[in-house]
């Protein structure tokens, strides 16, 4: 029967047809390695696909990793997290500094006085002793240059503020501004006015100001007046200047030459408000970019914003490719309107260009991105001459394909570092990460505001058993915000010992003590409150368990709750609205804490949820993000670090530790001064980074036998 | 006829309103932001929030919104918030991945259900029946991620040979018939994954589907003739039976679009499934919608179709 033998056969033939496929396919061992070609080959695998290729306007992490191939910055760190340079050769940073002369005080010793009085006195002062005060001796031997910019008016117009049911209008001054001095220093002195007040009398700088230099039009901005004042006529300014000295003869992947313009375009297209970039914060205190010539750039900054040298770090886009007239081209060529079109829209992004180590290739979404090395990169090309990306979402797939031999590293789970890190076939690299999990405090409420109730929370909780048990020993202590690898970093505090019973003795000296059925009580009420975290993080939820756990056994009634991350953010974080919860934070290198720890950001939906505020902390974070030389930052944030330690706002659990596998056959491949190749063996820097030496890594056909050294 | 089709064109773009306001608004009322209003991200200051919500006009009225974002949808002018790609394109290539997974998985479901079904239902009580009937609850009860594990780790560690992504990594270049056939291989394992709940499924509806009309009077008539009972069972009653599966092949075009998220992750296919996943955990909105909707008129055309289909193979009704 016809229809019995077409319903046997059909489903047949499909199996057979697909089964047979098998047959065509190579396998790991011919595509791989038999392959000759994979031995040039470096590949890598990522869980998320890259978005945009270009650094202004990516904020991805797969999309940075492969910009840091293409793009390279004018500076970078090296092995010890110190600045050096790439595209830059060397850099220099120093200070001009302004004041307006305050003609209605009378400075000690001289009585009022107007601009060039004033430059003489400081000038005079240089090489005096200050007995009382040998810093005000420093301030002015830093003093290179005196200049008296004269008087002068000007028209401004600003924006006015909205009012409802009325246009936006402009408002128009006029500004007669006093004599002003510019004090050019040879370095950034933070101090500077403080020192200067020495000399010209402590009301010198605070009592001035532009109010009376200032004539607005219109009864109803005069309201404004201070403000606009303080905003056209600071009383003092800081402008720290970067000046960039280029790397000569460097190319872009299209044969172009590399110089100041770029540069220059680079920032301009950050701060360009059409194309949106999720780094203009980064650069909002520069004042001005100025080519000073084709290898040299000058950047002046309006403040003194230390954290601002390593925003230079940032991939270096081609200006010949982006500018308004390739803007332009490219618009008229896609059909679009050559007014709205923006860089966001180029075709740039998909396929990018820059001077980095490798030229971009091809990029298949959510397959690959194919990179190729550079012939032509100043440093010499990379060993590898092609770099892959592929994108491989599931965690347990990309496993199978590095054991196969189709991916050359694997970011090893805390469960399979164990198992993996004394095979024979992989060398294995760990590091800690740059961030931290902690349990934050409402310091809002009853019973946080006392410290020594967070104490003694952090005491009851044992986080050793934490890290052993949950992270499968991969992590570390941490006690404190910054960095563990930097020197920013107060190794010399210990953290929190596990103490019950100490805890208990801090909280009765907090006046609770356990009632009948052995819960903590004061003045009659019950030790209780919420702790929250996302839901989705399994870390977290344990951590939220077990610290439940120890603080029961404590006497005090926890209550847990998870919490969706939008809603949790949303409705309690940004609200204030918990008694505490578990989350981390992720770092960069740089230690500036004002977002996180300054007592102006405790505000809703500011990152200083918990509520933290000490004079002293404030102080010393202004003070880090102003200060430019690396010592004295480093003194102030171990001091920052002691104070928050001791105030235990949170209470700072651990650092995951990450580890990753690496074929053994790939190693340094270097020239020595006779241009023969000398095989090493691939060492992490200090703070964990294997891949520093990327560009001189190969993979050899045969495990190799390496000495330590050499 | 012509008086059917054009109430159920006005019926359907009815409905189709509806969807697109409703999923609309569900989008816009579920908690968070697209990632690049992300609240969190400590270098956003509330002046860069304000300017990105402007560009994708989030401070507009919700009814704003939604005339911006179906003009942009009809004029073929959407572009994704994540990347600046158009929304279109990025569909109609997802797409193009998805649709051979999706045509060897009809195939397989569809080819293999039916004999398995139908022997069932013939030897009803017997070894074969309570064995498919077991295997089929085991698929339908296997979690799918766990059985694809299971699949690739088998194949990958006794036959050496790769089955992730669309296309052997690194193939470069090889003659065609190769490239083609390693397509077809790398098809095969999620293919059949993505089947197992359909025959799963499907076969028992042809067991019991061919039950109930092997039941029937007409059929113990065609016994008593003496029919042979091939002719009993492929003729009388299996074109009876399969009347409520021709309106089911209406229904399977929706599948088209959905995609798979679990098995194009484990796979690395870089399918419809993955690109809306991803969409809806950044907040993508305009892939999200456009995708519903997509999802949405295809669902209205399936029936529709299956409506007809109906209308031609089954004579008892006519409109």
């Amino acid at each position: 029967m016809t229809v019995r033998r077409v319903l046997i056969f059909a489903p047949t033939a499909v199996i057979l047809f697909l089964l047979q496929s098998y047959f065509w396919v190579p396998t790991y061992e011919e595509g791989t390695r038999a392959n000759p070609a994979r031995l040039h080959e470096y590949i890598t695998a990522s869980i998320g696909d890259a978005t945009v290729l270009n650094p202004v306007l990516s904020a991805d992490s797969a999309s940075s990793d492969i910009e840091s191939m293409v793009f390279e910055g004018l500076i970078d760190r090296d092995e010890a997290l110190r600045f050096r340079g790439r595209l830059a050769t060397s850099w220099q940073i120093y200070e001009e500094a302004f004041f307006y002369v305050n003609e209605h005080v009378s400075i000690p010793g001289v009585g009022r006085a107007g601009g060039p009085a004033v430059a003489d006195l400081l000038q005079r002062a240089r090489g005096r002793d200050f007995p009382a005060n040998p810093k005000v001796k420093a301030s002015l031997e830093n003093i290179e240059q005196i200049v008296v910019i004269p008087a002068r008016e000007f028209l401004v117009t600003r924006r006015g503020k909205e009012v409802k049911g009325q246009e936006k209008t402009e408002v128009k001054i006029r500004v007669q501004a006093p004599a002003r001095i510019k004090l050019v220093l040879s370095q950034v002195d933070q101090d500077l006015f403080k020192n200067l007040s020495a000399i010209l009398g402590k009301a010198y700088f605070a009592s001035f100001s532009g109010q009376d230099d200032l004539t607005i039009d219109g009864e109803a901005w005069q309201r404004e007046k201070p403000e606009y004042a303080q905003e056209i006529l600071p009383a003092t300014e800081h402008n720290p200047i970067v000046v960039f000295h280029l790397r000569p003869g460097v190319r872009f992947h299209d044969g172009h030459l590399f110089g100041a313009n770029d540069v220059k375009f680079t920032y301009e297209a950050i701060m360009d408000p059409k194309n949106l970039s999720p780094r203009i914060a980064d650069y909002e205190p520069v004042k001005h970019v100025e080519v000073v010539d084709p290898l040299t750039v000058r950047i002046v900054y309006n403040r003194l914003y230390s954290p601002a040298l390593g925003t230079w770090g940032m991939g270096i886009l081609p200006e010949h490719l982006l500018n308004d007239e390739a803007m332009q081209a490219e618009a008229l060529r896609l059909g679009k309107d050559p007014a709205t079109f923006s860089m966001r829209e180029s075709s740039f992004n998909r396929h990018p260009t820059g001077c980095g180590p490798f030229v971009f290739q091809e990029w298949k979404s959510d397959q690959y991105i194919v990179l190729k090395r550079f012939q032509d990169y100043w440093e010499g090309p990379p060993n590898y001459e092609r770099y892959t990306y592929r994108i491989v979402p599931d965690l347990l797939t990309q496993e199978m394909e590095f054991y196969a031999g189709t991916i050359d590293s694997y970011s090893v789970r805390p469960h399979q570092v164990k198992r993996l890190e004394d095979d024979p076939k992989y060398q294995s690299f760990s590091g800690l990460s740059f961030g931290y999990t902690y349990i934050g405090y409402n310091m809002r409420r009853e019973p946080f505001k006392d410290p020594r109730v967070r104490r003694a929370l952090g005491m009851a909780i044992d986080v050793e058993k934490i890290i052993d048990f949950v992270l499968y020993g991969q992590g570390e202590r941490i006690t404190g915000p910054f960095v563990k690898q930097t020197d920013y970093y107060n190794a010399g505090l210990q953290p929190l010992p596990y103490d019950p019973q100490g805890a208990l003795t801090l909280l009765e000296e907090a006046g609770w003590s356990r009632d009948r059925d052995g819960w903590l009580e004061k003045d009659g009420k019950k030790f209780q409150f919420t702790l929250i975290t996302n839901n989705g993080n399994d870390l977290r939820k344990a951590v939220l368990a077990i610290a439940q756990d120890a603080w029961r056994k404590i006497g005090i009634d926890v209550r847990t709750d998870l919490l969706e991350w939008s809603v949790f953010i949303q409705e309690r974080v940004d609200k204030g609205d918990f008694d505490a919860l578990v989350l981390g934070w992720r770092m960069g290198i740089e230690p500036d804490l004002y977002q996180i720890w300054h007592s102006s950001q405790t505000h809703p939906h500011q990152l200083n949820f918990v509520g933290f505020q000490d004079q002293e902390a404030d102080d010393l974070i202004m003070k880090i993000r102003q200060e430019y030389d690396h010592d004295r930052q480093v003194a102030y944030c171990h001091r920052l670090h002691e104070i928050i330690a001791r105030a235990q706002p949170y209470t700072f659990l651990y650092v995951s530790k990450w580890t990753a596998v690496l074929d053994k056959r790939i190693v340094i491949r270097d020239r020595d001064s006779e241009g023969r190749p000398v095989y090493k063996q691939i060492t992490p820097t200090q703070t964990g980074n294997f891949t520093f030496y990327f560009n001189k890594w190969i993979k050899l056909a045969e495990v190799p036998y390496l000495t330590a050294e050499g | 006829m012509l008086s059917f089709i054009g109430r159920s064109i006005v019926q359907k773009t009815v409905t189709l309103f509806f969807v697109s306001v409703v999923s609309f608004l569900i989008i816009h009322l579920a908690p968070g932001e697209p990632s690049q209003v992300d609240p969190l991200n400590p270098k956003f200051t509330p002046e860069m929030v304000e300017r990105f919500q402007k560009a994708f006009h989030l401070d507009k009225p919700l009814y704003v919104q939604y005339v911006y974002f179906y003009r942009d949808l009809f004029a073929g002018r959407s572009v994704s918030w994540r990347d600046n790609q158009s929304v279109l394109a990025k569909i109609w290539e997802r797409f193009l991945n998805s649709l051979p997974l999706f045509i060897v998985g009809t195939l397989i479901t569809w080819t293999l259900s039916f004999p398995i079904g139908i022997r069932a239902a013939i030897f009803r009580g017997g070894l074969y029946d309570r064995s498919t009937t077991f295997v089929a609850y085991l698929l339908i009860s296997i979690p799918g991620f766990f059985f694809a594990y299971l699949l690739i780790i088998v194949v990958v560690n006794s036959f050496h040979v790769p089955v992730i992504g669309m296309e052997t990594f690194g193939l470069g270049e090889a003659p065609w018939p190769s490239l083609f056939m390693d397509r077809i291989w790398h098809l095969l394992l999620p293919s059949v994954l993505g089947a197992t709940g359909g025959i799963a499924v499907l076969s028992r509806y042809v067991r019991a589907q061919m039950l109930e009309v092997e039941g029937q009077d007409y059929i113990r008539t065609a016994r008593a003739k003496g029919l042979p009972p091939e002719q009993v069972h492929y003729k009388h009653a299996l074109r009876n039976a399969l009347l409520p599966f021709v309106t089911m092949f209406g229904l399977i075009l929706p599948g088209l679009i959905g995609g798979s998220v679990i098995i194009e992750s484990i796979f690395s296919w870089p399918g419809m499934g993955r690109m809306a996943y991803e969409a809806i955990l950044a907040r993508d909105y305009p892939v999200i919608l456009t995708v519903n909707f997509v999802s949405a008129v295809l669902v209205l055309a399936g029936t529709f179709i299956s409506d007809l289909l109906y209308l031609v193979v089954d004579p008892r009704i006519r409109l």
